[in-house]
């Protein structure tokens, strides 16, 4: 008997309890999914190539979608300062797909200059691509077509061996070393 | 990072049967017995691969590596990026120092054929507070493999880069899942406590005589004691009357028959849920008896006040809700 009453108060209390519970959590995730939508809606408006303005304190997924979204209209001196921001979160598969899609685009736009035999701004870009990719290979080293990229990246650079020696990372004996084994020039190149 | 990790692990875990001692160097004095390099397979590897190198030392008791002299990850090379060291101390056993040496390389060669490359000896520093004595562990060489072909068949295909990845929407299904889940756990705190309470919709499930009368009570002593001071000074008679009306009623009801004074004893062996209350019910019956056969209403409103009234009817709500 006394014990039918504690059991009572004993469900009433759970029931209290769980109700409680479960409203703060469904207060949580509603918030959480609502902040989400809004989020995905700029991602959506940014792959439809509207221009969105984004807050540098933004979610990485979206500092992301904005990089893409100036990477791929060569705007890479603003997509930048992105690229550090997404470093900055500590999500490193984002990260590493943010450095390679921007190095993708300086690569792209280095191919075009070579193209049209402009090589000076070419070898900046594929320098800054090559260490785009570096690092997101540090990031995530099963990124195949990172791997790939670079590769590209790094044949496009063995064809000026004499400009490249002039940077500060390779020394030049280290250089030509590595020169004396190129078998050929790839198509579209002097 | 995790796929860092399984891929050393991978590693490690698919060349610990062929690793191969490249040195049981011959202690370099009493100090050094011995370094043990582990290493992956020395061929068929990629731009951007890692390597995982362990190195086992083992070393007279009362040396020490020095964890300064230990490598920082950096970059060794143009080529070469030194990007994780990690020490485990052994113990000691036997008077012998033991640790393993984890050293991750990555590297970043893009080869136009098979080419061999080394990675360089790390130099160690061991000492026992007094004397120090160099350690190396022993260099390693490999061979990388091109990833693509030197001169491209199709057409254009040389410069062809692998596409971009394409940002994607945040992931939401984990928070629907929650919402969903915290949404059932809303209908489920609401049914419990509208079945315990005998709300909507379960407020037919089972007449509950006491819950009705507990209201009525509160009720009938609320409007008539509202001029009085307190509580507990005696409620006028009307409402005194409505109240233990009330309670006579959910007894009856309870019961199925009229509960009078001589059927207590068989109504607490019927219903065991309310024996906790029985002195307090026999009193109640006893103040009413007066009330409506004696005619001394104030007497029996002292012998009863208010609050013991909707206390009482409160308990018998509670054992009803919970034993019945």
């Amino acid at each position: 008997m006394r014990l039918g009453i504690r059991r009572g108060r004993s469900a009433l209390c759970t029931g209290a309890i769980l109700l409680a519970i479960s409203l703060c959590a469904g207060v949580a995730f509603s918030v959480r999914l609502i902040l989400d939508r809004g989020v995905d809606a700029a991602i959506a408006a940014l792959a439809a190539g509207r221009d969105v303005p984004v807050a540098t304190d933004a979610r990485p997924e979206l500092l992301f979608a904005r990089l893409a979204f100036l990477t791929t209209r060569d705007r890479f001196d603003e997509a930048q300062p992105l690229m550090n921001r997404i470093a900055a979160t500590g999500a490193p598969r984002l990260a590493a797909a943010a450095f390679y899609d921007l190095s993708n685009g300086r690569l792209r736009v280095a191919i075009g200059h070579l193209e049209s035999n402009d090589i000076d701004p070419a070898v900046l870009l594929v320098r800054l691509a090559k260490e785009g990719y570096r690092r997101a290979l540090m990031l995530d080293p099963g990124f195949w077509d990172a791997k790939y990229n670079l590769d590209v990246a790094m044949r496009l650079v063995r064809d000026f061996p004499q400009i490249e020696t002039s940077g500060e990372e390779i020394p030049p004996e280290a250089a030509k070393r590595l020169w004396t084994d190129l078998p050929g020039v790839p198509r579209g190149l002097p | 990072m995790r796929r860092t990790v399984r891929h050393l692990v991978l590693c490690l875990a698919g060349l610990l049967p062929m690793a191969v001692v490249l040195l049981a160097a011959p202690p370099a004095g009493a100090q050094l017995r011995s370094v043990e390099l582990y290493a992956p397979r020395p061929f068929g590897h990629v731009i951007g691969d890692t390597l995982a190198l362990s190195a086992d030392i083992v070393l007279e008791a009362p040396f020490r590596l020095d964890p300064a002299s230990l490598p920082r990850p950096r970059s060794l090379d143009y080529w070469l990026e030194l990007t994780d060291v990690r020490l485990t101390d052994g113990g000691t056993r036997d008077g012998a120092q033991r640790y393993t040496l984890e050293l991750t390389y990555q590297t970043f060669y893009a080869p136009l054929e098979p080419k061999r490359l080394a990675i360089p000896a790390v130099p160690l520093t061991a000492t026992d507070g007094a004397r120090q004595v160099a350690i190396t562990v022993p260099p390693w060489s490999f061979l990388m493999s091109p990833l693509r072909e030197i001169v491209a068949i199709g057409e254009g295909t040389t410069m062809a880069l692998r596409p971009d990845i394409a940002p994607r929407p945040v992931a939401t299904t984990g928070t629907r899942y929650g919402l969903l889940a915290a949404l059932a756990g809303v209908v489920a705190g609401l049914g419990l406590l509208a079945w315990q309470m005998g709300w909507w919709p379960f407020s037919r499930r089972r007449d509950r005589p006491f819950a009705h009368a507990a209201r009525e009570v509160r009720a009938a002593l609320a409007s008539s004691a509202k001029p009085a001071a307190s509580s507990t000074s005696p409620a006028s008679a009307p409402g005194h009357r409505a109240a233990l009306l009330a309670l006579h009623r959910a007894f009856d009801a309870t019961a199925g028959q009229g509960v009078f004074a001589e059927d207590l004893p068989d109504f607490f062996r019927a219903h065991p849920a309310f024996a906790t209350t029985e002195a307090e019910v026999r009193r109640l019956f006893a103040a009413s008896r007066r009330l409506f056969f004696g005619d001394d209403p104030i007497e029996s409103a002292r012998e009863f006040p208010p609050a013991e009234l909707v206390a009482l009817a409160r308990r018998l709500r509670a054992g009803e809700r919970g034993g019945a």
